[in-house]
């Protein structure tokens, strides 16, 4: 079992590293490198502005430590088809998953010390604290995390006691507490009492050697894991693994009413509830476009947020050509007798609506950041220019040279 | 004559997983396509609905191939697959407004159709749902509504029996039936060969991507006199026969 999680795990470590190599491709290299750059810097200015003994900078750190606390999951990797093929390895679980551990933790750890390191500066110049309780929270901050590793084994036990089970209790309130403790001048009591609930735990979490291993409650855990790794890689590129779960979304069936029952629009039908109600598409398309508007409204100028808003417009548009393939794999597609002409107006229609949409929403944001009718007026002409030369020729050309 | 295969040689790469495999489903006719696993029957019918292009030889649905007219050919066919396959992001309702969309039905008469069916199938009270959280029978039987309400000339039906319970097993052959006395022609792949010897006209029996026979069930027991009197025997006989040689 041991091995299974060698083989997993180098296995995983391969496929994200494909994905990380097409994350970091040149452009977004760049872009990062002068994104850290300007955090970076804004960050050392807005330190020097600040004085020792700010009433809000305690709570800031506490708050900080906690949200980075919740960083580094635990990566069981256990796949839909273990509970069948593992269910007799049962008693060799835990060896499994003090692999998984040992892989999750470290990866933690380092999560947990580059927080520190970020938050570091911030502390020295709002509070100086002697270097020795500085490192006592940091040791706490680790303790925690130990505990936090050891309920997420027990969680996957058909453990039955429900408090054990509560993820607020452990995971937000008693680290809460503890960070409180050490942050508010009692680094010693806190750093005690971390140490205290990691022991606990980890002598809880043997304790439930002799309760069966909940399957379904691990492999569900590390679906949802794998789904928000994937979910955050498909912001980049696209990913084949990523199946979200359709939600009905009742509040937006006046929307696809519009689109009337005729033969002519099956596609349109089809395509349209499949963007309104699966998560993948949908989500991609309303981050980017708020992502454009809220950046259309910090940027001034003549023809900045003109060409700011025509390339949002144009990444959505291009992030939005796969959706015509998406349903491919099922077989009804292909038997339909509908002409593939009519499937490709259909998805126009859709295209253009979409798009349509995006480029009022960042048309009204170029009006409201700059309040200056040529600015509105130049920008109008080229959206529209942009939509209509993206739906008319650029859409049919790409889904032709796919064919 | 609805379905006529002519010598079809085909598969899913270069190598081919049918030889020259020639059969044909008259008007008002159910055939069962017999075979054992990886004998070609999905294979024969993916090349029947056109997901697969024959290497050689011909499919012709009331005289027409698919090149000929793609839309035409396609709208004769109704198919229900072996594994329930829906739209993760359509509800029951949508399915069927799907249908009648491709299939350029009208609405209330198929409507009408489809209340009925839902009816028999217990599903009328679950039209807002999403079918593809149902289960395995459940699913089927939304398959099943679906292709009843095409009022397609050729059903293509692939193991029909697995997953759905008996009562619905009955209705289906009922369905069946009543589509055949309107002139309909069903192609039905199954293993569960008793039904089939009691519901089927005609039997083609796949083995290795050949059709080793033909015919009803009493020129089946002609041409193997000695196997038995069951379709079972007889074709246990027949692959029996084919693994000694």
């Amino acid at each position: 079992m041991n091995n299974l999680y060698r083989q997993r795990l180098s296995s995983h470590l391969k496929e994200m590293f494909k994905y990380l190599r097409l994350v970091f491709n040149d452009h977004f290299v760049f872009a990062l490198l002068i994104f850290i750059g300007g955090l970076g810097y804004a960050y050392s200015n807005g330190l020097k502005e600040l004085q020792p003994n700010l009433w809000w900078a305690k709570p800031v750190i506490v708050i900080v430590l906690l949200l980075v606390l919740q960083l580094g999951r635990f990566a069981t990797l256990f796949q839909d088809a273990d509970v069948v093929f593992l269910l007799p390895k049962e008693a060799e679980v835990r060896q499994y998953l003090s692999g998984a551990r040992t892989y999750s933790e470290s990866l933690a750890v380092v999560y947990e010390l580059f927080g520190m390191f970020v938050l570091l500066p911030f502390i020295q110049v709002t509070d100086a604290m002697p270097v020795f309780e500085l490192a006592l929270i940091a040791v706490a901050q680790l303790l925690l995390k130990d505990s936090l590793f050891s309920l997420a084994i027990v969680r996957r036990f058909q453990v039955k006691s429900a408090w054990l089970k509560e993820s607020v209790w452990f995971k937000w309130v008693v680290p809460l507490i503890i960070l409180v403790a050490s942050v508010y001048g009692m680094p010693m009591v806190g750093t005690l009492l971390a140490l205290v609930l990691a022991v606990c735990l980890r002598v809880a979490d043997k304790r439930y050697n002799a309760v069966p291993f909940d399957w379904w409650q691990a492999i569900t855990l590390e679906n949802n894991r794998m789904m928000g790794v994937y979910r955050f890689f498909n912001l980049f590129t696209n990913v084949p693994m990523l199946k979200g779960v359709a939600k009905r979304r009742r509040y937006l069936d006046w929307l696809l009413n519009i689109v009337k029952i005729t033969p002519k629009n099956t596609y349109l039908y089809l395509y349209s509830r499949g963007i309104v109600r699966s998560g993948e598409f949908s989500g991609l398309y309303s981050r980017l476009t708020i992502l454009g508007m809220v950046l259309l409204y910090f940027v001034r100028g003549t023809w900045l947020p003109v060409a700011l808003a025509a390339l949002f417009l144009y990444l959505i548009g291009f992030q939005l050509i796969p959706f015509y393939w998406q349903f491919d794999d099922i077989v009804f597609t292909h038997l339909y007798p509908v002409e593939e002409k009519q499937r490709v107006n259909s998805f126009r229609r859709l295209m253009f609506s979409l798009i349509g949409i995006t480029a009022v929403l960042f048309l009204v944001m170029v009006c409201v950041a700059n309040q200056d009718l040529t600015v509105g007026l130049v920008a109008f002409a080229v959206e529209l220019i942009e939509v209509v030369l993206m739906v008319q020729y650029y859409l049919p050309l790409r889904l032709r040279k796919k064919k | 004559m609805t379905l006529q295969v002519t010598k079809v040689v085909g598969g899913y790469s270069q190598i081919p997983v049918l030889k020259e495999v020639t059969f044909d489903v008259q008007d008002g006719e159910l055939v069962g396509l017999i075979g054992l696993n990886g004998a070609g029957k999905s294979t024969t019918i993916n090349h029947i609905i056109g997901l697969l292009t024959p290497f050689k030889g011909e499919i012709k649905i009331n005289g027409l191939t698919l090149n000929e007219d793609k839309n035409g050919y396609k709208k004769q066919i109704a198919y229900i697959p072996e594994t329930p396959i829906l739209y993760q992001e359509l509800t029951l309702k949508e399915h069927l407004e799907m249908t009648m969309m491709a299939y350029s039905l009208d609405r209330d008469k198929a409507w009408q159709k489809a209340n009925h069916l839902l009816s028999i199938f217990r599903l009328d009270n679950k039209l807002d749902w999403f079918p593809a959280n149902f289960s395995k029978g459940m699913k089927q039987k939304v398959m099943i509504v679906c292709a009843f309400i095409t009022e397609a000339p050729l059903f293509i039906i692939d193991e029909p029996f697995l997953g759905l319970d008996p009562l619905a097993v009955h209705d289906l052959l009922n369905l069946i039936d009543e589509q055949k006395a309107k002139g309909a022609s069903v192609l039905m792949s199954t293993h569960v060969l008793d039904t089939a010897e009691k519901y089927c006209d005609r039997f083609v029996l796949l083995h290795d991507g050949t059709v080793k026979t033909e015919g009803t069930l009493p020129e089946l027991r002609q041409a193997l006199p000695d196997a038995g009197e069951s379709l079972d025997d007889i074709y246990m006989s027949m692959t029996r026969a084919d693994q000694h040689e």
